[in-house]
């Protein structure tokens, strides 16, 4: 019954009074509505109807990556996390879109973040304690340098630090709770130029 | 049949052959106009989005455009396609070949810096030994800075330095911040000269031959533009040995067109109008086409420093802004370890990456909410030595998507950049300190040749049919009806953007091609 009511719509559209002419009588049923009220059909976002299906990362990658991610960027003065944004079910699906040179500072990395966690507490990263966790994070308080470190959690753990973000602050959460900077790559918006 | 003869075949709709014909048909020359891309609707092609909306967060396809930095998730689409118009290179030797196909080309995008050369690079040679001169000096190429920069509407303040002539500008009288006092009285304490950012207004959103010069010469009613016409070569009279036209394909049937004009100037950029050279194999008896590539190295956020007067909150009293160093090695003094020079562009107010602090969490977030507005950071512009062995030349086994032959591009830099790169960082860091500010980190890694979109030199002008593709007035050795009027024609590039200087040369061609046509000499 929408659908007929849509195409009687589009009918009485003001750009086609040619086809109008050619209509030899209206046809049967209820009365035509003005364009404005009958035209609008809301749709939602896949995202906001469905949970992430997870594809790259096993389940003991991903847990870590989680947990790394809620420590990266917990919330803070009321602008959601990177938990409570989805990032790391994003970035899953992200690194299945990747390179393979991608592919393997996140596995490595992870692997490696897991391994010296098991190591030094006999627990995966994701199962260790605050104190615990950060002590392993200690790559990250080195200062930056331009060219990635040779070892893989270190250089896992920075690229991780950008990803986390990004995926965070331009996130539908962290728009929504009025967190954007502005910025055009972090939670604003933009000029999308569609394909010429 | 619509098609006819045209007086001028111009090939590229950017600032090179905008202005071509911009000025050929204000002279009543008939100008039909190709370009590869569309004409754009601005308020069509382009929606406003939040980034969520987008289907990779911001982050961009993974793989697509891996030469294009500049490139992010909104703009992908403004760019060439990579997959579509392919170029190849050594994998351990990567150029960032940075394209535009639409009217108005990369005009439409650039960061409008404006400045003119000085004879410290159109007389390299003579100067420093290396390499050649350019066949004219600033004086030869002044008068057309000076009619090209009103167009554009370049602000700038005027300052006398030989090294970076004034033009004429309007002047940009906006006084400096205190930052930029302090920063600019530690500079000239050194003998570093610091003014403002020379920069061209433009009209409205734009600083393009789109709407600065292509309007105008529709308006003459002398010029016939037609986009999506992708040039496969030119074609040349066999009983004259003059240019008479160019193959085309367009865009979207890939039906193959031939189109006829008594002169043809080529503006396609400098490494597209060397591409369609080569493949017509055409203006090449000197042996130096495609030779010479050189550009400018950029590298950006070389030095990152914060003001620590200007943390919480006390940023935007005095501490915004920023300015231009033009290039101030090698003048009068010589350097030990390395030719020419660099400039450098620097801003205050900003607030340093994430990346650039050694923190995560909530200890990160205070850290970067004390130091907002209170950044600074700089890039560093290098001039780049031309060099014979930088060079492109056809690939015979990759064609586009219109089987036309890709460019292989061989380019790389050279011990003289990066020792310049080491002196031109450490030199900036000094200058943070010497103003009290903190470094929070310095790097003097390189983008790849090409990432600046300054590319030139290809089919560099000269004296000596021998030694250059082109003549003083921008015109082929070989075939007198054949000009080529864009960055590839520069002998030197220097450290400044090229763009002013493009429009000029473009200018001064076109006057004399016209002249020439006039008094029946092509």
């Amino acid at each position: 019954m929408k659908r007929r009511r849509f195409f009687q719509t589009l009918m009485v559209a003001p750009a086609a009074p040619a086809l109008l002419a050619q209509q030899a009588a209206a046809p049967p049923g209820p009365a035509n509505r003005p364009p404005a009220e009958d035209s609008k059909i809301e749709t939602v976002a896949a995202d906001l109807a469905g949970e992430p299906v997870l594809h790259f990362f096993n389940a003991q990658q991903f847990a870590a990556l989680k947990r790394l991610s809620g420590i990266l960027l917990p919330p803070i003065n009321g602008s959601p996390g990177a938990l409570d944004t989805g990032a790391a079910e994003f970035l899953d699906f992200l690194m299945g879109e990747s390179p393979a040179d991608r592919h393997q500072i996140y596995r490595l990395g992870l692997d490696a973040l897991n391994a010296q966690a098991r190591k030094l507490h006999g627990k995966l990263f994701a199962e260790v304690d605050a104190g615990q966790a950060d002590a392993l994070l200690a790559p990250l308080r080195q200062p930056w340098q331009y060219d990635p470190p040779a070892d893989p959690l270190a250089h896992f753990l920075i690229t991780a630090k950008q990803d986390v973000r990004t995926a965070t602050m331009n996130s539908r959460e962290w728009n929504s709770a009025g967190a954007g900077s502005g910025g055009r790559r972090m939670g604003g918006t933009g000029l999308y130029w569609n394909v010429l | 049949m619509a098609a006819k003869d045209y007086d001028v075949l111009i090939i590229g709709s950017g600032a090179s052959g905008g202005m071509a014909a911009y000025t050929l048909t204000k002279k009543g020359v008939k100008c039909l106009m190709l370009d590869a891309g569309p004409l754009v609707d601005f308020n069509r092609d382009r929606v406003l989005k939040p980034v969520y909306e987008l289907p990779y967060r911001g982050f961009g396809k993974p793989g697509r455009l891996t030469h294009v930095l500049q490139a992010n998730e909104f703009n992908a689409n403004q760019w060439v396609d990579e997959t579509q118009v392919p170029y190849t290179h050594d994998p351990k030797e990567p150029f960032n070949w940075v394209r535009v196909r639409m009217i108005g080309g990369k005009s439409l995008f650039w960061a409008r810096m404006s400045f003119r050369l000085s004879d410290y690079e159109f007389k390299a040679k003579d100067h420093d030994g290396f390499g050649e001169n350019w066949p004219i000096s600033h004086d030869d190429l002044a008068p057309f800075y000076s009619r090209v920069e009103p167009i554009f509407r370049v602000s700038g303040r005027k300052e006398g330095y030989p090294q970076l002539p004034d033009g004429n500008f309007i002047e940009d009288n906006s006084p400096d911040s205190a930052a930029v006092k302090r920063f600019s009285a530690a500079a000239n304490e050194r003998g570093i000269p610091v003014t403002k950012m020379r920069r061209s207004l433009g009209q409205g959103q734009f600083a393009s031959s789109f709407n600065l010069l292509l309007p105008d010469a529709m308006a003459t009613g002398n010029l016939t533009i037609v986009p999506n016409a992708v040039v496969r070569d030119i074609t040349v009279d066999k009983n004259t040995g003059l240019a008479n036209g160019a193959n085309l394909v367009d865009r979207h049937s890939r039906r193959e067109l031939h189109v006829k004009a008594r002169v043809v100037m080529v503006g396609a950029s400098c490494l597209e109008s060397t591409r369609i050279l080569l493949n017509s194999g055409i203006a090449n008896s000197s042996g130096v086409l495609g030779h010479y590539l050189h550009d400018q190295f950029y590298i950006s956020q070389s030095v990152q420093a914060v003001m620590p007067e200007a943390r919480g909150g006390a940023a935007g009293r005095g501490f915004g802004g920023g300015g231009y160093i033009p290039r101030f090695r090698n003048l009068k003094t010589k350097e030990k370890n390395f030719l020419r020079g660099y400039a450098l562009d620097f801003s205050m107010g900003g607030t340093p990456d994430a990346k650039y602090y050694p923190l995560y969490g909530e200890a990160l977030q205070k850290a970067m909410d004390a130091d907002r507005g209170a950044g600074f950071s700089c890039t560093t512009m290098g001039e780049v030595l031309p060099r014979f062995e930088n060079h492109v030349s056809i690939d015979k086994n990759v064609t586009d998507a219109w089987g036309i032959p890709a460019l292989h591009i061989q380019c790389k830099y050279g011990e003289n950049e990066f020792n310049m790169a080491k002196e031109a960082i450490a030199t900036m860091e000094e200058l943070c300190h010497a103003c009290g500010w903190e470094v929070l980190t310095r790097h003097d890694k390189m983008f790849p040749p090409g990432y600046s979109i300054h590319e030139v030199g290809t089919c560099r002008m000269g004296d000596n049919p021998k030694t250059s593709v082109l003549n003083k007035w921008n015109q082929s050795h070989d075939i007198k009806n054949l000009f080529v009027v864009d960055g590839s024609s520069f002998v030197t590039g220097g450290s400044q953007n090229p763009t002013m200087t493009i429009l000029s040369l473009s200018m001064r061609a076109s006057e004399y091609a016209a002249e020439q046509m006039r008094a029946g000499n092509v």
